[in-house]
């Protein structure tokens, strides 16, 4: 039991990072009804963002920079963490204004746009930065490691595991304890409703868009200094947030939380013990839950279940 | 711009008697010249038309960056060619395709650049995988293919051929160079870690026989799907394991973050880690503190050694924007390859594989020419080129940005030598299809 418990431990930061890369994709799904085939390119867009305003060889070499990069390292991060989501967030809105014209119309419009603009996005990002891997640096405060029974365990991880849970709490307070996330989950649940009501509809959905966007990138900036970034970064993103969001049950917040902790512990357990099916696990899990339970861990009765 | 609409026309008024018994006398005349490829020799002799060189480099996938750099150095040798008047009085050309780090894409690219492209020489490979299928493709046609940067002992073992040539040093070369000494320096207990699939595989297999050899017990054998991006738990078990020595087998991008997480778990220092081998771009854009441990590579561009820097200046000149304006070792391995298959196409007179094969074969390079310390020698039973191999580190004391990697020892080819011997059969001549395409 005793070897058992930093992997568990692991297992649980990691799923909280999943659970995070899961719920800007689930909210965009939720009020735009579409499977943003592109939110891993924003996740990767991110952080490449945060590697330009974090490092001087972060591939922008622009001389009037240099004044900023003599900031402290945390001021940096500060702005990256800001800034760099705040800037996806607008790419998002370009893309949900590309997006409008397929509300209504078959669903398969949509799942190609998005699918082409993560072509567009990747492309783009090789353009500027190449295909080389980078590195996000981070403050020294929050690298390195730390002793854990006799083990060494990273402190970065455990940041990120930190962040991740309070990211998803304040994003459930703001769902559920302010005006204008009440009219996202009523615009999740009936929009058509929602405008009839007089609430700006177009509105709402470029700001749930640019909103889950700009979550897909503090995702992807977390996210970094673990995974690494080069330009196909994002396709290591978006296929275990489809995974957490199918298991939650689409549409649940704590499904897909629950989902992602799971995903994260079923990934760290086996990759301790049973490395070979480290990369699979996530998917026989998925199997074993949506054989027995078709509408995910807390997703409504479907019609598949009907 | 608006589609100019054709004139139908019926097809008696294009394809007169005359055009077409002119265009069956064309065919018929060209088939003497153009027909099977045994017949071409008598073709070539009179050629002027290009050499030209299929280059199968990785422009995505795992491999991408070693991919792009080796293209880089294969290029260049290309180029320095031309520019001293070509081969034979030649023009040498080349046509890219990208392989995906894929190897059913190599399989479909190597057909392609023999059937239509007509590439007289096939060059490049990164992943063992990917160069397997190449020269399986190579071979069937006869096409001379030199395995530039792969290094697998497989390679240049069971998957030898005839006509593939093996340019880089080999799993089994870096594991005798670094062993005995890794097991004096750190301890006799060992973890293997090793991605899975051809080249991890026989990469371990190569490293076990040769540690257990110098007394080595070891602990584990971690086999790592290739793509794993969080290595946390494999690291956590590695530390619970408490081994002396970590043999990494592992490539591309995958090592690139597994290096960032070991240094960010703080196992960097101890325990030790022995990395099979260390292709430069896998390194670059980490930042020099990733460069933990010992690894082997074949070359390093600050060699103390004759050439070395005006090699350098010349890629400098060439290539002003790479990310890291110098060669590495995958660059070098280009080069040298593509630069030794021009002068023995030189040499032969000809571009016809079996002459040509017969020349590499036993073939001996200076250490010099080379820009290694040791001369090497094209192993006439694998193919695989005997060099010098270096150990290397982190360097604590860079003196530029570029200046990631400290050599610590460089071992002579007989003491590292790889032996090929038991598994490579090498088809015969009369089973190796007479390939020239002019």
């Amino acid at each position: 039991m005793y070897d058992l418990i930093p992997h568990l431990i692991n297992g649980l930061a990691l799923g909280l990072l999943f659970a995070l890369l899961g719920l800007g994709f689930m909210l965009i799904i939720g009020v735009m009804e579409v499977i943003n085939l592109a939110h891993g390119s924003l996740f990767a867009l991110g952080a490449y963002l945060a590697l330009a305003l974090m490092a001087p060889d972060g591939g922008l070499p622009f001389a009037f920079m240099e004044p900023y990069y003599a900031l402290p390292a945390v001021v940096r991060y500060v702005i990256a963490l800001i800034v760099g989501p705040a800037l996806v967030g607008l790419v998002g809105m370009g893309l949900e204004l590309c997006l409008r014209r397929t509300y209504g119309t078959d669903p398969l419009y949509g799942l190609l746009l998005t699918f082409g603009a993560a072509l567009v996005l990747e492309e783009t990002i090789r353009e500027i930065w190449g295909s080389t891997e980078y590195y996000l640096p981070v403050p020294k405060a929050i690298s390195g490691g730390f002793i854990f029974g006799d083990l060494i365990y990273s402190n970065y991880r455990i940041y990120a595991a930190v962040f991740a849970a309070a990211m998803i709490g304040v994003l459930w307070l703001f769902l559920n304890r302010t005006p204008y996330g009440a009219v996202i989950k009523a615009g999740a649940h009936d929009s058509e409703m929602v405008r009839a009501l007089g609430y700006n509809l177009k509105r709402l959905r470029l700001f749930v868009f640019a909103f889950g966007a700009a979550l897909a990138a503090i995702a992807g900036i977390i996210m970094a200094p673990i995974w690494g970034i080069r330009p196909v970064v994002g396709v290591d993103a978006v296929i275990p947030a489809f995974v957490v969001i199918v298991l939650g049950g689409v549409g649940s917040f704590w499904g897909a939380v629950t989902a992602g902790t799971l995903v994260g512990l079923v990934v760290g357990l086996t990759a301790a013990f049973l490395t070979d099916w480290s990369m699979l696990s996530m998917y026989l899990l998925l199997l074993a839950v949506v054989t027995f339970r078709a509408r995910g861990l807390a997703g409504k009765a479907s019609v598949l279940e009907a | 711009m608006t589609k100019k609409k054709e004139t139908p026309r019926s097809t008696s008024s294009l394809l007169t008697r005359r055009t077409f018994l002119g265009a069956a006398a064309a065919v018929g005349a060209g088939s003497a010249f153009m027909g099977p490829w045994k017949h071409n020799r008598v073709f070539a002799a009179a050629s002027d038309k290009p050499i030209k060189i299929g280059l199968t480099h990785d422009a995505s996938g795992q491999f991408a960056n070693s991919g792009q750099a080796e293209k880089r150095g294969t290029i260049m040798a290309i180029e320095e060619a031309n520019e001293a008047g070509g081969v034979l009085g030649r023009k040498v050309e080349y046509v890219w395709m990208d392989t995906e780090t894929n190897p059913q894409t190599g399989t479909r690219v190597a057909e392609r650049m023999i059937t239509r492209e007509n590439a007289h020489f096939l060059v490049g490979a990164i992943q063992s995988g990917t160069a397997n299928a190449i020269s399986q493709v190579a071979q069937k046609y006869g096409c001379i293919y030199f395995n530039t940067n792969s290094s697998s002992p497989t390679e240049s073992g069971k998957n030898c051929h005839r006509v593939k040539f093996v340019w880089d040093g080999n799993g089994e070369n870096f594991s005798r160079a670094a062993a005995n000494n890794a097991i004096k320096a750190f301890g006799k207990k060992w973890l293997l870690v090793y991605n899975d699939y051809v080249w991890g595989q026989n990469t371990n297999e190569a490293t076990k026989k040769v540690a257990t050899g110098y007394g080595a017990e070891i602990l584990d054998e971690i086999a790592v799907p290739v793509g794993t991006r969080d290595w946390s738990s494999i690291l956590l078990k590695i530390q619970q394991a408490k081994p002396d020595v970590v043999a990494a087998a592992v490539g591309g991008d995958d090592f690139k973050v597994m290096r960032q997480q070991v240094r960010d778990m703080g196992l960097d220092g101890k325990p030790a880690w022995i990395n099979n081998q260390q292709d430069w771009p896998d390194i670059y854009g980490l930042g020099a503190d990733a460069a933990f441990g010992v690894f082997g590579t074949t070359w390093y561009h600050y060699l103390d050694l004759p050439g070395v820097s005006d090699f350098v200046k010349r890629y400098q000149a060439r290539y002003e924007t790479t990310r890291i304006n110098v060669p590495g070792n995958v660059t070098y391995n280009g080069y040298i390859a593509m630069r030794e298959l021009l002068r023995v196409v030189a040499e032969v007179g000809s571009t016809d594989n079996i002459k040509i094969i017969k020349a590499l074969e036993g073939r001996t390079m200076s250490a010099a020419d080379r820009m290694q310390h040791h001369d090497a020698v094209i192993d006439p039973t694998s193919h695989q080129v005997q060099q010098t191999i270096y150990l290397a580190e982190g360097n604590k004391n860079p003196r530029d940005d570029t200046d990631y990697f400290k050599i610590l020892s460089n071992s002579d080819p007989e003491s590292i030598r790889a032996d090929a011997n038991a598994t490579c059969g090498l088809e015969s001549y009369a089973d190796t299809p007479n390939y020239d395409q002019g």
